[in-house]
């Protein structure tokens, strides 16, 4: 089975039947988003999923899968099971019930049935099922565990300040955990998920910033691109060709103010700025640049001659460290350098990637994406993508 | 960080204030007062309600002509309501303690991004969480939350219905609150004071009548 992640899948592989997987989640972080994806991915696999729900009822779960363009009700693979319903007290009709949500034993019993006819059952909260049924509950999660030697569990846990021993158990028992967190300024202004632990295959630590998008689901997430250079050397044709959808300011021809464009691309969501060539707006780079987290240099491959303006912004722009590559345009005109020559002229590093492009055709724009993404979070997501 | 309540003559020094009080004795339209006077004076308002749906909450604001309120409607979920969301009311089950404090966040997040530093919360009522929840599980929700609060110097009220909770769940809660609004009620007159390590007002009376608080001068 995969997660249905962005970079997971290609971090994870797959988990292997009777693994547990835990989202373990910044209580301020709307990251129960990320099980439902993992559910709705295997049910579109044709896998028979299902979701534990002690949080809302199966009417809201429905209707919260319904945001993200889920439709869960349209498979038959599908189940809930309602440990909720019964809390509020109220009557149930899914296909399994657990009528005292404060009862372990009941969870025991349930469940036994769930896990041996189901391959992949999800944990809506198992912190809130710890919340009301107490400490114990881990224990019992252990015998879930056993119990599902042919299936998957997923699990969201939300990270409220539990004493460290509840918290070290639960991710002692689980066979990989993904944290989601929060980058916190007065509140939390980005999301991220990586890899914590994970026990049947190798992966390097690595964070991941996220949206979530309705309908849609997670989408990993690059703020901010820039995409700088000279004079006319085709920055507004690179952010048109490669944005779903953009928008600039052009007068006399020319860009005066930013083109913006949003791009959605093998699961990311990026936003890109086109920065003005003339000078007299140099200013504005050193304050996009400390935002941003990765660059594009457009040069135009004909004219040599603008190749020390073309450095001089590539300067100003990755001052703080950020990853670049660049793109040659315009390279269906006569006399084009290749990207090496233009390696050589620029006396750019040998890692960084120059990739022949024409921006006014789209020539090339999504190879010099791959490659940034691929600076950017590491060249296996990319190129296994690139592939496909 | 001060914040005066003109209407109930009193300085606030605590971004987290507990509002006990019997229950009837007045504190959901104390708290309502507080934020008609600040979203009055220009500041976000955010509303938690878990014992009225989010248009009474609403209705109850524009009888006095203020609009903007956005409220965490955790009533409609619970007793399995399917309105939706909007703009400004985001519904969630009492249960789903995550879910309160992802769309808190998301209130406060809109609000900084819109220039808006400036926040009162209320929460009406913990006493109903705690009819759900464990009194643990909703200290660790409120130390979250009110460490949230106090980052982003926003001040929030929380109501607990007093002598609904043993001794013990209230003590373990006001170590979350730096400043408290005790109201009393001896049958005959209501009053209404505020109490924090630095600050302590007088007994003051109060009256109710209809939707207006009116504290005696």
């Amino acid at each position: 089975m995969k997660l249905g992640i962005p970079v997971l899948d290609e971090l994870l592989k797959e988990i292997p039947r009777g693994k547990t997987l835990t989202y373990y989640i910044d209580p301020e972080v709307e990251g129960d988003i990320f099980a439902m994806q993992t559910l709705f991915k295997n049910l579109e696999e044709g896998y028979r999923c299902a979701y534990v729900t002690s949080t809302m009822s199966p009417t809201s779960l429905r209707n919260r899968f319904r945001e993200f363009g889920w439709y869960v009700d349209e498979y038959e693979n599908f189940s809930i099971v309602d440990a909720y319903s019964y809390y509020v007290g109220a009557e149930s009709k899914e296909r399994y019930v657990i009528k005292d949500p404060t009862n372990l034993d009941e969870y025991d019993d349930v469940l036994e049935k769930v896990l041996k006819e189901n391959d992949l059952v999800v944990f809506g909260s198992l912190s809130t099922v710890l919340d009301i049924c107490g400490d114990d509950t881990l224990e019992h999660f252990r015998r879930w565990k056993e119990m599902a030697d042919d299936s998957v569990i997923v699990s969201n846990f939300t990270a409220w300040p539990y004493p460290d021993e509840i918290i070290e158990k639960m991710k002692e028992l689980s066979n990989a955990v993904v944290t989601i967190g929060g980058i916190h300024h007065r509140v939390i202004l980005g999301h991220y998920y990586g890899i914590l632990k994970v026990d049947w295959t190798e992966v390097k630590g690595r964070a991941v910033l996220f949206k979530v998008v309705k309908p849609g689901g997670v989408r990993a997430y690059i703020p901010k691109i820039l995409v700088t250079g000279p004079y006319n050397a085709g920055k507004s044709s690179f952010v048109h060709a490669v944005s779903n959808k953009a928008i600039s300011v052009d007068r006399l021809g020319t860009t005066v103010a930013l083109d913006h464009g949003k791009v959605e691309y093998k699961g990311f969501t990026i936003d890109i700025f086109g920065t003005p060539g003339q000078e007299r707006f140099d200013p504005l780079l050193k304050v996009l640049g400390s935002e941003a987290l990765g660059v594009i240099l457009v040069v135009d491959s004909t004219k040599p001659e603008t190749f020390p303006r073309a450095k001089q912004l590539l300067e100003k722009t990755t001052r703080f460290g950020l990853p670049y590559v660049v793109a040659a345009n315009k390279q269906d005109l006569p006399n084009a350098l290749k990207p090496e020559e233009i390696r050589r002229l620029m006396h750019l590093p040998k890692d960084v990637p120059i990739i022949p492009t024409v921006a006014t055709k789209g020539v090339g724009v999504y190879e010099v994406l791959d490659a940034l993404i691929g600076r950017l979070i590491g060249e296996s997501y990319a190129e296994s993508e690139g592939k496909t | 960080m001060i914040m005066r309540i003109g209407v109930l003559g009193i300085d606030i020094d605590s971004n987290n204030v507990m509002v006990l009080g019997p229950p009837l004795v007045g504190k959901t339209i104390l708290v309502r007062t507080i934020l008609r006077e600040k979203i009055g004076e220009g500041f976000g308002g955010i509303y938690i309600t878990t014992k009225d749906t989010a248009e009474s909450v609403l209705d109850w604001f524009r009888r006095f002509d203020i609009d903007g309120v956005k409220v965490i409607d955790c009533v409609s979920r619970t007793i399995f309501s399917d309105a939706p969301d909007t703009e400004d009311i985001k519904r969630v089950s009492i249960m789903d303690l995550t879910g309160i404090s992802v769309r808190i966040n998301n209130f406060l997040e809109r609000f900084l991004r819109s220039g808006k530093r400036d926040v009162v919360m209320a929460f009406d009522s913990i006493s109903t969480v705690l009819m759900y929840m464990n009194p643990h599980t909703v200290f660790r929700f409120l130390h979250v939350l009110t460490n949230r609060i106090k980052s982003f110097g926003a001040f929030a009220f929380y109501t607990v219905d007093e002598n609904m909770h043993d001794e013990r769940t209230v003590a373990m809660l006001k170590q979350l609150f730096t400043g408290v609004i005790e109201l009393r009620d001896d049958g005959e007159r209501r009053a209404l004071r505020y109490v924090s390590p630095s600050l302590r007002t007088e007994w003051r009376e109060f009256t109710i009548v209809g939707d207006v608080l009116e504290v005696s001068s």
